[in-house]
């Protein structure tokens, strides 16, 4: 008897506490963002330093996201380290809130896989790398070698398909982590790298000699990448989209981490006003507090700083395409009003 | 309902449904629980997507795999690469042990050090850091235009081996292994079975030979279906441009799960035939002496022979514990049964359906592995009480 | 005329273990130099033209012939203590510190009492949870996504210990209740999760249970990967227990029947302690088993002390020097898990000797 009423209760409980509410309130409730890391170092976007602290462009957008929502990253924001592969299964089931982790938007993945995608933040190609001394000068010459990638990624299937589509029988060697994927790299396990261009540039740039390695200039595939959130929950990818749109605005205003307090007490124009919650509404259409833009700017500045601190100065890469249409790239904010 | 609950018989009724009852509810409600939330996210359920083609490619395969295959074949392929890989490890394990395990009684100083070394380090190591480590050395082997070349035939380089090989099908080479077992376990089944005690020797070596006759047939019969068409029956590896080209390739990650798994349960293995030696009783090898036998004789014919039959159920144990650790072919890329499911699941986003498949499938192949084994075990077992146990 | 017993000298002992046959001579000589060769490299690679310093990472690099030690200089900080926060690092080292005494001290027999060894556990894990996580006295709150290396192997460890151990008994004494659904149901569920492989039941913890759990129950993934553990500790270790329960002699719980002992202390004075005396061999074996398995969670996505390690040559900067951090991780986990087996043999003779 006890057990049945235990486990009737446990019917009414579970089906009480499905996840029907947006993870925004969950996170809001919860107190913190649980945001995806990577295991092991994805260099530009996530790595771990000396000293064991995380940094990189996915990290910055993941403690822009934990300022916006709560005013300041530290202490709200916890960077789960999954792998590629658990990407989806854990954003599902609730074990982060946000996939924030270089992802691609494929047909697939929006469709059988339930997940709805935000603008693109970053938008890349996929390029592969080669020891030099192998003298390849297109993807072509690696017939007959192999090419290593990372388990379970977007990546993996375009080189599936590039290599089927032109007949190129190359040995593809699949790695869970991005860190064994660059060691089985370097270690000469593979003749090829393929990884999206800025962190394959980055991998150049750091690895022992640079100029033993060439990126070939073969375009295996074009992504936009973006951050990822469940469909269904649209309020908390408005919440991703205004966060993205957020930073593109304060970079085409000027407004920087530097000096957003100053301009915060003198705005320009009513729209600045209101993007920085000096007027009320910005952030309460979004079921944020009215300053989370301002808090946003404040923990990480604007779009092109992440840009830079993280990816054009460490390794000095041009933003060229991600730059704002303005200087001829893909970026616009939406417009606030 | 107070003497009610005094009767034995009741509250033992009682406990047994509440128990059995509790663990029935606990499943509804995981099953209940698991849909409403996949509804309220909108995700499919069902086996439906195994139809679906992949659209990625796996880079070891028994039989052909192309991108456009199904899920449903390429979980096949998987649960074949984990056969293969722990039928390889496992008996090469079961050698490498024997041999550490009889270092260690040899009564040689030198060979029983070793022996102890061998056995203490490997054992006490964690299997992922060996094969990491057998995986770091592999794949820094030299290029394979600075590769190691046996007689030209054959090669070895940071890319994997390359032997010289038939150009036949994964498949139809399976099907010849799965012979071959069959072949080596009918030969002893006769050897050994109590049931063919009476048998003449003759008839029996005559039975022997016929068992490995209809094998060798079966086997050429394998090769010959399996032919792939419009090549040379032979195939020899050479080198063009990045690397070796034809002859059988052992890949650096197949090599490496091969290498770490066979060492690793090497030294647990040695211990058990160690302990299997410790447990006879020293008169069975002064017996052994006494009737003029030679030390490898009472050692081959008398205490080998007693000591597998001493330690089988403990060596069943460990092979089916041995098996399930092929799992760890992930870590470095080895295409097996898990993970292909882990990348099923980020591909196909269908968790509980793959997860199910996953435990399902090792479920089987370790029962079945655990009965056949104990078949074979009730088979050789001793009858009666020659073994001081 | 009869040759008197003569102790054997240093001379003939040596003949003796080494050379007393033909065979034995030429196996002392072909091993003799097998190992003498491996030996040889080892300390060449090793010692002699190693480079110790992470300043002179210059010297070493592809072609060296020495062990390049550098890269352990500079980072073994990472591989201990993996994501934890730099400066606090002091108290993950103090945590590992207090486990390491508290395993140390459950082999002193005078802890091995139902009442002690429970206490000196739970308030060692209590003592080093405190330490990692911090947030009393001015400690500065860590939460578990930071914690790493060493430490965590050790969490790991313990947790899944203090969970699994009770869970264990638990389990032998459903299996060998005299009610035959409860043992038969309870042998099912014990044959089916022993046939699975750990990694699939960590990863089926760690994946799959958030989807059939009710939300309240979820918890973090670190905690549902020990639960899972723990559980497919408590299978193994619960036949180790019934394997124990049934060498007693039936006399035993008769006996205690007789005298008209309760269930519970028919259990607890008198077949339990007994039981765990005739398993503690294989109990500790299954401890060293356990230990070293936890480093299956890397594939999770934990940053254990394995994983620190891949993420400590990981950098462009040492990259070629897998083979030196495997060996310092390896030699880690060999400190202790050869500690612990030893300790096992130890125990396995004394115990023998006591039964003669």
């Amino acid at each position: 008897m006890k057990y049945l009423t235990f486990a009737a209760l446990a019917l009414g409980l579970a089906a009480g506490t499905a996840h029907a509410e947006s993870r925004l309130d969950t996170a809001l409730e919860r107190g913190s963002l649980l945001c995806s890391g990577h295991n092991g170092s994805f260099l530009g976007f996530a790595e771990v330093d000396d000293q064991g602290n995380w940094k990189g462009m996915d990290i910055d957008l993941c403690r822009g996201l934990a300022a916006s929502l709560f005013g300041q990253a530290d202490g709200n924001l916890e960077i789960v380290p999954i792998s590629w592969a658990q990407r989806w299964p854990s954003l599902q089931s609730g074990d982060i809130d946000v996939v924030i982790k270089l992802s691609g938007w494929t047909q697939s993945r929006d469709t059988e896989l339930n997940l709805s995608y935000s603008l693109p933040y970053f938008v890349g190609a996929f390029h592969v790398m080669s020891h030099a001394d192998i003298g390849a000068e297109s993807v072509a010459d690696l017939d007959g070698g192999s090419i290593c990638v990372s388990a379970g990624t977007s990546t993996e299937r375009v080189l599936a398909s590039y290599l089927e589509g032109n007949n190129i029988e190359a040995e593809v060697v699949v790695f869970e982590s991005g860190d064994e994927v660059k060691t089985a790299y370097f270690n000469r396990r593979c003749d090829g790298l393929i990884l999206f261009a800025p962190p394959l540039a980055a991998t150049r740039a750091t690895a022992e000699d640079p100029e033993a390695h060439v990126i070939l200039p073969d375009v295996l595939g074009l992504e936009p990448e973006s951050i990822i959130v469940p469909e269904g929950d649209p309020k908390w990818l408005d919440v991703q989209n205004w966060m993205l749109s957020s930073l593109w605005f304060a970079e085409i205003n000027g407004i920087t981490q530097a000096n957003v307090d100053e301009i915060k007490a003198n705005p320009g124009s009513a729209q600045i006003e209101k993007f920085l919650g000096v007027t009320p509404g910005y952030g309460e259409r979004l079921g944020l507090s009215d300053d989370w833009a301002y808090n946003l700017i404040k923990e990480v500045g604007n779009y092109g700083e992440i840009f830079d601190r993280n990816i054009a100065e460490p390794y000095a890469l041009p933003r060229g395409m991600n730059e704002l249409y303005t200087n001829g790239g893909v970026f616009y904010p939406l417009t606030v009003d | 309902m107070h003497s009610l609950l005094r009767n034995k018989t009741f509250r033992d009724t009682a406990f047994q449904v509440g128990f059995v009852g509790g663990l029935i509810l606990m499943i509804v409600v995981l099953i209940f629980t698991a849909r409403t939330n996949l509804e309220a996210q909108g995700m499919t359920s069902g086996f439906g997507f195994l139809e679906r083609a992949t659209g990625w490619g796996v880079n070891f395969s028994l039989i052909e795999f192309t991108t456009s295959d199904t899920y449903l074949k390429v979980i096949w392929v998987g649960i074949l690469n984990s056969l293969f890989l722990g039928s390889i490890s496992l008996v090469l394990a079961t050698v490498l042990g024997t041999i550490i395990g009889v270092m260690r009684v040899s009564g040689n100083r030198v060979a029983e050090m070793i022996g102890t070394t061998y056995v203490e380090i490997f054992r006490n190591l964690p299997l992922l850091l060996q094969v990491f480590f057998w995986y770091a050395v592999l794949t820094s082997l030299p290029r394979p235009k600075e590769g190691i070349s046996l007689f030209d035939v054959a090669f070895i380089s940071g890319r994997g081996m390359y032997f010289p090989g038939l150009n036949v099908t994964g498949g139809s080479v399976f099907v010849m292994f799965i012979g071959l077992f069959a072949a080596i376990a009918l030969t002893i089944w006769l050897r050994m079975a109590r049931r063919f005690r009476r048998m003449e020797p003759a008839t029996k070596k005559s039975r022997g030979r016929l068992i490995w006759m209809v094998f060798g047939v079966f086997a050429v019969v394998c090769m010959w279906a399996g032919r792939i068409p419009d090549t040379d029956l032979l195939s020899i590896p050479f080198l063009k441009g990045l690397n070796y080209r034809e002859g059988v390739r052992v890949s650096p990650e197949l090599l490496t799960c091969i290498i770490g798994i066979s060492i690793y349960g090497a030294a647990y293995i040695g211990e058990i035939v160690r302990a299997g030696f410790n447990s006879l009783s020293k008169g069975q090898g002064e017996a052994g002496y006494a009737l003029g036998l030679s030390p490898w004789q009472t050692f081959s014919r008398i205490k080998l022979p007693l000591a597998i039959r001493a330690v089988m159920p403990t060596l069943i144990n460990q092979y089916v514990w041995l098996f399930k650790s092929t799992t760890v072919g992930i870590a470095i890329g080895f295409v097996d049964f898990f993970m292909v499911i882990s990348t099923s699941i980020n591909q196909s986003g269908q968790t509980l359906e793959l997860i199910a498949i996953l435990m399902g499938g090792f479920l089987i192949i370790n029962y079945s592995m655990a009965w056949v084994l104990n078949r074979v075990n009730d088979a050789i077992a001793l009858k009666g009480s020659q073994l001081r146990v | 005329m009869a040759k008197t017993y003569q102790k054997p000298n240093y001379f003939d002992r040596i003949r003796g273990d080494f050379f007393s046959t033909k065979l034995d001579a030429s196996m002392t000589i072909v091993f003799g130099l097998l190992a003498a060769w491996a030996l040889w490299n080892l300390v060449n690679w090793g010692v002699l033209h190693a480079v110790w310093s992470a300043d002179d990472r210059a010297l070493c690099g592809h072609g060296t012939e020495g062990a390049c030690w550098g890269v352990i200089d500079a980072r073994w900080r990472l591989i201990m203590f993996g994501l934890y926060p730099f400066e606090e690092q002091w108290r993950s080292a103090i945590a590992c510190i207090v486990m390491v005494i508290v395993g140390v001290l459950s082999c002193v027999p005078w802890f091995w009492n139902a009442k002690r060894l429970p206490v000196l556990w739970i308030s060692g894990f209590a003592l080093f949870y405190g330490l990692m996580r911090g947030g009393f006295f001015g400690l500065t709150p860590v939460f578990e996504q930071n914690w790493g290396g060493l430490s965590l192997t050790i969490f790991i460890f313990a947790s899944v210990s203090l969970i699994g151990m009770p869970l264990a008994i638990v389990f032998a004494l459903l299996r060998r209740s005299e009610l035959p659904w409860i043992a038969h149901t309870m042998g099912l569920i014990i044959d089916t999760i022993r046939s699975l492989p750990l990694l699939s039941i960590m990863f089926t913890f760690a994946i799959v249970l958030p989807f059939v759990l009710p939300g309240w129950m979820i918890g973090d993934k670190l905690y549902r990967v020990i639960v899972g553990y723990a559980l497919f500790f408590a299978c193994y270790q619960a036949e180790i227990i019934r394997g124990g329960i049934q060498a007693l002699p039936p006399g035993q719980e008769e006996a205690a029947k007789a005298l008209g002992m309760s269930y519970w202390h028919r259990i607890g004075y008198i077949v339990l302690p007994q039981a765990f005396r005739n398993a503690l061999p294989p109990t500790i074996n299954q401890f060293v088993i356990t230990f070293k398995e936890t480093s299956l969670v890397v594939i999770i996505g934990f940053f254990e002390l394995l994983a620190s390690a891949n993420a400590a040559y990981g950098t462009s900067e040492w990259n070629f020097a897998h083979i030196e951090v495997y060996a310092f991780v390896g030699l880690i986990y060999f400190i202790f898990v050869f500690a612990l087996s030893r300790y096992g043999a130890y125990l396995e003779r004394r115990l023998a000797v006591a039964e003669r």
